[in-house]
């Protein structure tokens, strides 16, 4: 700046200096040349403090000033003081189903849109984070979250709206986390999303996690409307414990509900390949309790993940003038090998490098197995469901391969094959095979 | 029992043993102030009570300062400069709005005025208020929206012109304006300007607060400058008080209010003296008269009192912006 200064003279010297040789001075000029170096010494001295000023309250503004952000987690807004932020993300995933050998039941190999997810998150005054997430896939729209919740403490927040009720550990994993394009059978038996209000928190340095929540109640695998129809409800409950990459807990939920015969509020439950095999009969309702229980739990060390989950769901069901209690029963063992660039967690793979041809990194690979059954009770066949068209019990085995090329993208490769028992005028229903492939985008 | 009254005597003495933090939010050149008032205190509380504090400094302009306040700065004191900036606090309901009846002095522990400060041998000859009209002369002074020191700037440079022109608002306005011509830049607060005055060599004069005057005299630019008293200037009163809301929050009202008192006593009020604020005890400001020129001063109340003074001069469209604005 004194270099700037120094010409800024010697210029003004050559210029106003010439000026000042030729004009007689007036009464407002000044009287020397050295009067008039220090008028320009001064002149430049206030624009450098103004330059300095406003670069301070540059500074000071910014630190006052919201944030906007774009990453890989989205887009954000956020108030300076972090207080009031607004999230947009979302995620969509492109399937692709091929069935083999599907000679008895022909089913439809197909390309679909699963999920078209976005994703409002926000947090009011520090404390209060809501969270809004439609689905658009598959030609319909249907609300999935709708939520707000209080961060009281870490140990006590209160959430109201619809979200998942804490009871299947697999529904609660993302859809962009899990092993396989599809969940499997164990989900089929819990509450997908229902409508109510829940405490919960972490204690023990977020060693333990707890859930209560009381429900409008919802069938086996079902997405609740917003409204209830009924005045019975749902308490569902969740303890979990985790410790160095094991968690082990149990969820659980408990209501009644009472069905007609054209709204039944029973369940039907379906193949990994989205094949329904069973389904109650016509005339069957839900009248009576319902009752679920699942242990559950997962290890992630190292490369190796695990995840491991029972549901047992009963549900009183009435046909005409008989009422039984039903216990249907269902079961997997999911596991993971990252074979190259990451590590599994819950909460999917974070791969360590992202694909990049040029730079020779590929993102991360994993296998994937699964073993997995859903059994339907006995007692069910054959006042309660069609023996020659449900199936009693279902047993699936599937492989996999999933290629995270950085933490937005994933491509993902199974196979799944599922055995019947019954579920056909005679004998066993045809086998399933499916190969599902997907490209998911989530951020 | 002996067993339970040990038990109750730890539990009252427990308060005594743990640390304690307070924050003072205050204005711009008040941190060599609190920062001898803060050890000074310091020791005399574990002293009295075996407690260490420690007290933390925020420094800003006034306004800015009690904005933060009010914003949620968990201040458990504020000592700032001017009492319409306490007020506004007390307005966002962070203390009562009696808040200048619980210390003596209407909780103004120390005073000052405004004088000038030039550059040495006063080569523009500046002597009294009307110099700083004079084409040619270049008058540092902060922006009276943003700085409580400004707005004293500004008041003794109006009640000089309504002194001098019979009391004409008009012709007082005319000078200030004519006044706020010269100022090449304004500054936020009052340190700012100092800088700007001192260190960055702009300007003929600084009108400033009497005590950064001295201070900048005395110490940072020892021989370069000299203090020229106007015939005429404000009596300044900052003012002090605890933010209740916070202090209750955080268990530390006892102490904060310790801490305010202690700028009474003839300890605080010698530092504060040393610190060229003039003291309030009788016999410290006898003790340091020599230190402070004689000035005929008015007071706030001469403008009708800050609520007033706020809304004729400095709100939004009052007469600073007219003043100021298309410059």
């Amino acid at each position: 700046m004194k270099e700037i200064s120094l010409w800024l003279c010697l210029a003004w010297l050559g210029f106003g200096g010439t000026a000042f040789a030729q004009e007689p001075p007036t009464e407002e000029q000044p009287q020397s040349v050295e009067e008039r170096l220090d008028e320009l010494d001064q002149k430049v001295r206030v624009l450098d403090r103004k330059s300095e000023l406003d670069k301070e309250q540059a500074a000071e503004k910014a630190k006052t000033a919201g944030q906007a952000t774009a990453g890989k987690d989205g887009f954000s807004l956020k108030s300076a003081d972090g207080a009031f932020q607004l999230k947009l993300r979302g995620y969509t995933q492109l399937d692709a189903r091929f069935y083999s050998g599907d000679d008895e039941r022909p089913a439809n190999d197909t390309f679909l849109l699963r999920r078209i997810r976005p994703i409002i998150e926000g947090t009011l005054f520090k404390i209060f984070d809501f969270r809004i997430m439609p689905d658009f896939a598959q030609g319909q729209t249907v609300l999935f979250d709708g939520y707000l919740e209080g961060r009281f403490s870490p140990a006590f927040k209160v959430r109201a709206g619809k979200f998942k009720p804490p009871v299947g550990l697999e529904r609660l994993q993302s859809a962009t986390d899990t092993f396989f394009v599809e969940r499997s059978y164990p989900t089929s038996l819990v509450p997908s999303r229902d409508v109510g209000i829940q405490v919960s928190g972490d204690l023990a340095g977020g060693g333990v996690n707890y859930a209560v929540g009381y429900f409008n109640g919802v069938p086996d695998g079902a997405n609740g409307g917003d409204v209830d129809a009924e005045d019975d409800k749902d308490v569902a409950a969740r303890l979990f414990f985790t410790r160095k990459g094991l968690g082990l807990g149990i969820g659980a939920s408990q209501g009644s509900t009472t069905g007609t015969v054209t709204a039944t509020g029973l369940p039907g439950y379906r193949t990994p390949g989205q094949q329904t095999f069973f389904s109650y009969g016509a005339g069957v309702f839900a009248d009576g309790d319902r009752i679920r229980l699942s242990p559950q739990g997962y290890l992630y060390a190292g490369a190796f993940g695990l995840l491991a989950e029972y549901v047992q769901s009963s549900q009183e069901v009435r046909r005409d003038a008989v009422v039984e209690e039903l216990e249907n029963e269902a079961w997997q063992v999911a596991a993971s090998w990252v074979i190259a660039g990451g590590e599994p967690s819950f909460r999917g793979v974070n791969p360590k490098t992202v694909f990049d041809p040029a730079a020779h990194t590929w993102g991360a690979f994993e296998l994937v197995a699964r073993i997995s059954g859903l059994d339907v009770d006995d007692e069910a066949f054959p006042l309660f469901a069609n023996p020659a068209s449900a199936a009693s019990a279902a047993d699936s085995l599937g492989v996999g391969l999933n290629w995270y090329l950085n933490r937005n993208l994933k491509v993902m490769l199974d196979y799944e094959r599922t055995e019947f028992e019954g579920g056909a005028a005679s004998g066993d229903r045809e086998d399933e095979s499916v190969l599902f492939s997907r490209f998911q985008i989530a951020f | 029992m002996r067993l339970k009254l040990a038990l109750l005597a730890l539990l009252l003495a427990g308060p005594a043993f743990g640390a304690v933090q307070l924050l003072n939010a205050s204005y711009d050149p008040t941190r060599e102030l609190y920062q001898e008032v803060n050890a000074a205190f310091a020791k005399q509380w574990k002293a009295k009570t075996g407690q260490d504090v420690t007290i933390q400094q925020s420094h800003g302009g006034s306004g800015k300062q009690a904005r933060s306040v009010i914003d949620g700065l968990p201040a458990d004191v504020v000592t700032l400069a001017l009492a319409y900036d306490v007020d506004a606090i007390a307005n966002a309901g962070l203390l009562p709005k009696n808040w200048q009846t619980r210390l003596p002095n209407n909780s103004s522990p120390y005073t000052s005025t405004i004088v000038f400060l030039v550059r040495k041998g006063n080569p523009k000859k500046i002597k009294d208020w009307d110099d700083l009209v004079r084409p040619g002369v270049s008058v540092i002074t902060p922006n009276p929206k943003t700085s409580g020191g400004a707005r004293w700037n500004y008041l003794a440079a109006w009640g000089f012109a309504l002194k001098t022109h019979g009391g004409d608002p008009a012709k007082a306005q005319d000078f200030v304006k004519r006044l706020y011509k010269n100022v090449p830049v304004l500054d936020t607060g009052a340190r700012g300007a100092t800088v700007t005055f001192v260190e960055r060599g702009i300007g003929d004069v600084l009108i400033a607060w009497e005590n950064e005057a001295l201070l900048s005299v005395r110490e940072i630019g020892k021989g370069q400058f000299q203090i020229v008293a106007p015939s005429v200037s404000i009596l300044a009163e900052p003012p002090v008080a605890v933010v209740d809301k916070v202090a209750n929050k955080k268990k530390t009202a006892a102490v904060a209010k310790a801490y305010l008192e202690f700028l009474y006593t003839p300890e605080g009020q010698e530092i504060a003296a040393k610190n060229y604020y003039r003291p309030r005890l009788p016999a410290m400001a006898q003790k340091y008269a020599q230190q402070f020129p004689e000035i005929k001063m008015f007071t706030i109340q001469d403008f009708g009192g800050w609520t007033r003074a706020q809304q004729t001069h400095f709100a939004d469209g009052g007469i600073f912006d007219k003043i100021y604005e298309g410059r």
